[in-house]
């Protein structure tokens, strides 16, 4: 098990540094440089140059990303050419909104989804179950900003449910009512993307465990069909279902800019997106690398849980 | 015989809707089965008798399964009762021990707790209690270390272990009735006859009655007093274990007793085949379904099925026209 562990983890720090190669090197493809934000279009080019001198832009990208990447080994992944703020204080105020959101969203797409697969797999073809199916394949094909819109319209105009923004979100430590007022909403969005994932891996899943001869063995021992669901079936048949969640969470937290951006919520995707728009080079290399680190542990994560709830799978 | 009938078993029929047709794994099976004991089903595959044995517990598929007939255990109706009330009697008065280990117990639960289940749920213990429990079934079906054992996931145990783990289970909730479903088929050969005689000690010490179902005659000799032969779903010679080997009238029986290996038969005997194959439960002959393999088939056979008569013997019945004379029937 520590073996296993431990291959997986040389593996994942060696994807983080090809990713931030990789970012390092988009960002420098992107249009629009930083010392036209800062100094505007009129400036001399005598000015540009010192400016690109000061921040270091003038030397060649390999070497930049290498004084980057030593600064970043040492805990300090610099400040912003723009606005002066270390990138650190700016991810640091950014990432708990993004967790709050994703834990929020998964809590609730694991609160659903599991009791209704179990309610389509006992009964594979049943009403309940070919609704379930059309409903989910529907949702699966909306994609998360139309769903964005239509809550909204829905929730907080049609029904006058004070919504969220930057003005009013507040952190949860602060006055948690107001936080989960407009948590909930981006919430709900990401949560019912994940959910329709979730039911139909774990669904199918589900109507293979029940056929296993360890069902018919459980059903003879006279124990209700419950505690079969869920004692006997759920986990040999969550193999999957973890996989999807963790990448699936991974995906959350690199994708849930479109949610945040259209909500007004101040998370790292709606941080990264305007830092692009300002060519904030150090802003979107720090969040790019905060991203990945975070997909990969979080799937780092999933894949120990599944160890965890299949003993056969850390043996090899 | 014992006089205390605990299982009556009437015209039991199951009918699978399978999308190619419907088949009829078990064709109008009667037989009684007293306290403490043995009956043995034997069978080709496909013979119905592991479709007999999960019917007589009423544990068929909830789906596309359709069962006739009657099925009293103590004096209560198997057949169409309600899973809850078929709850109550698994586990307390009826158990089974699976055929394949490999796939008879969840791979992601801890034996001990596969076995504290029944103890804990059916039976009401307390975790303790159970536990404490659990190991002493763990040790009686054999389990060195059975406390170390406990905590063990399947996959960690051999496949001898594991069926002995089966058993546990199947004795926790004390049932009267165990079914042995092919309980060695997936078992290497030396382990079979621990198995076997495993569930041959703890039927007698614990005073079950016992269903031993299985293809093969020498399994049976020895462990049980009354036999059923199947063949297509139907019951084709049932009696004393005694009268079926030595005395038995019907081909088929003979043909599965000469295909049976003996240890008596001198090394590299080949083993007799069955001619032909097990028929199509799709497509059943009009006549004896075993008429297309058998070698005194008449045109009678063929066309018109036979049902079950008496044989000299009283409760030995069989179901042929052309009867085996009963001297040429003495098994070595």
């Amino acid at each position: 098990m520590a073996r296993y562990l431990a291959r997986r983890l040389v593996t994942l720090v060696g994807i983080v540094l090809v990713i931030s190669v990789g970012a390092f090197y988009l960002i420098h493809l992107l249009p629009g440089d930083p010392a036209t934000v800062i100094l505007g279009t009129g400036d001399s080019p005598q000015n540009r140059a010192r400016l690109y001198a000061q921040l270091g832009l003038n030397r060649p990208v390999i070497e930049q990303y290498f004084v980057w990447m030593k600064n970043v080994l040492h805990g300090n992944l610099g400040t912003s050419f723009i606005s002066q703020v270390p990138v650190w204080t700016t991810i640091r105020a950014a990432l708990p909104i993004d967790l709050e959101m994703i834990v929020l969203s998964q809590i609730l797409s694991f609160a659903v989804a599991i009791p209704l697969a179990m309610s389509s797999a006992k009964r594979p073809d049943s009403w309940l179950d070919r609704f379930l199916g059309a409903f989910s394949f529907t949702m699966l094909s909306i994609p998360a900003f139309i769903l964005v819109v239509v809550l909204v319209l829905v929730v907080a105009i049609k029904l006058a449910v004070p919504h969220t923004g930057v003005s009013s979100y507040v952190p949860l430590t602060q006055d948690w009512v107001t936080n989960l007022e407009s948590m909930a909403l981006p919430s709900v969005v990401l949560a019912i993307g994940s959910v329709t994932v979730y039911y139909r891996v774990l669904r199918s899943d589900l109507i293979a465990t029940l056929q296993q001869e360890y069902i018919t063995l459980a059903r003879s021992k006279g124990i209700s069909q419950r505690r079969i669901l869920w004692r006997h079936a759920l986990r040999p048949s969550s193999v999957a279902l973890l996989g999807t969640a963790g990448v699936n969470i991974g995906g959350l937290l690199a994708g849930g800019f479109i949610v945040q951006y259209l909500l007004d919520i101040p998370g790292l995707g709606y941080t990264l997106v305007n830092s692009i728009g300002l060519s904030d080079y150090l802003v979107v290399q720090g969040i790019v690398l905060v991203v990945s680190i975070g997909v990969i542990v979080i799937n780092f994560v999933f894949d120990f849980l599944i160890t965890l709830v299949d003993p056969r799978i850390a043996r090899e | 015989m014992s006089d205390e009938t605990l299982l009556r078993v009437r015209g039991v029929t199951t009918v699978f809707d399978t999308p190619q047709g419907r088949l009829t794994a078990v064709d109008g099976v009667s037989f009684d089965l007293g306290a403490h004991e043995s009956l043995g089903v034997v069978g080709e595959s496909g013979s119905g008798k592991t479709v007999l044995s999960r019917t007589i517990m009423g544990l068929q598929p909830r789906r596309g399964v359709a069962v006739t007939g009657s099925v009293r255990l103590n004096g209560t109706e198997v057949v169409g009762a309600s899973e809850e009330a078929k709850r109550e009697l698994w586990g307390r008065q009826v158990a089974m021990v699976f055929q394949d280990p490999m796939t008879s117990l969840n791979p992601v639960v801890k034996v001990g707790k596969q076995i504290d289940e029944v103890l804990r749920v059916r039976l009401g213990m307390d975790r303790a209690a159970a536990r404490a429990r659990a190991i002493e079934l763990l040790e009686m079906v054999g389990i060195p270390a059975a406390a170390t054992r406990y905590g063990a996931y399947p996959h960690s145990l051999s496949g001898g272990m594991r069926q002995r783990v089966v058993v546990a289970i199947a004795l926790a909730g004390s049932p009267q009735l165990l079914l042995a479903d092919e309980p060695t088929t997936g078992l290497d050969v030396t382990i079979q006859a621990q198995i076997l005689n495993l569930l041959d000690e703890v039927q007698g010490r614990l005073g079950m009655s016992m269903i031993l179902v299985t293809h093969d005659l020498g399994v049976v000799a020895t462990r049980t007093s009354r036999l059923v032969v199947m063949y297509a779903g139907r019951v084709v010679e049932t009696g004393t274990t005694r009268d079926v080997f030595a005395r038995h009238r019907m081909p088929y029986t003979r043909a599965l007793l000469e295909s049976s290996p003996k240890i008596s038969n001198p090394s590299h005997t080949r083993l007799a085949a069955i001619p032909g194959r097990p028929p199509n439960l799709l497509d059943l002959p009009a006549g004896c379904a075993f008429a297309p393999r058998c070698a005194y088939a008449t045109d009678r056979c063929r066309s018109e099925r036979p049902v079950l008569e008496p044989a000299d013997e009283p409760g030995h019945l069989f179901a042929c026209f052309n009867p085996l004379p009963v001297a040429a029937g003495g098994p070595s």
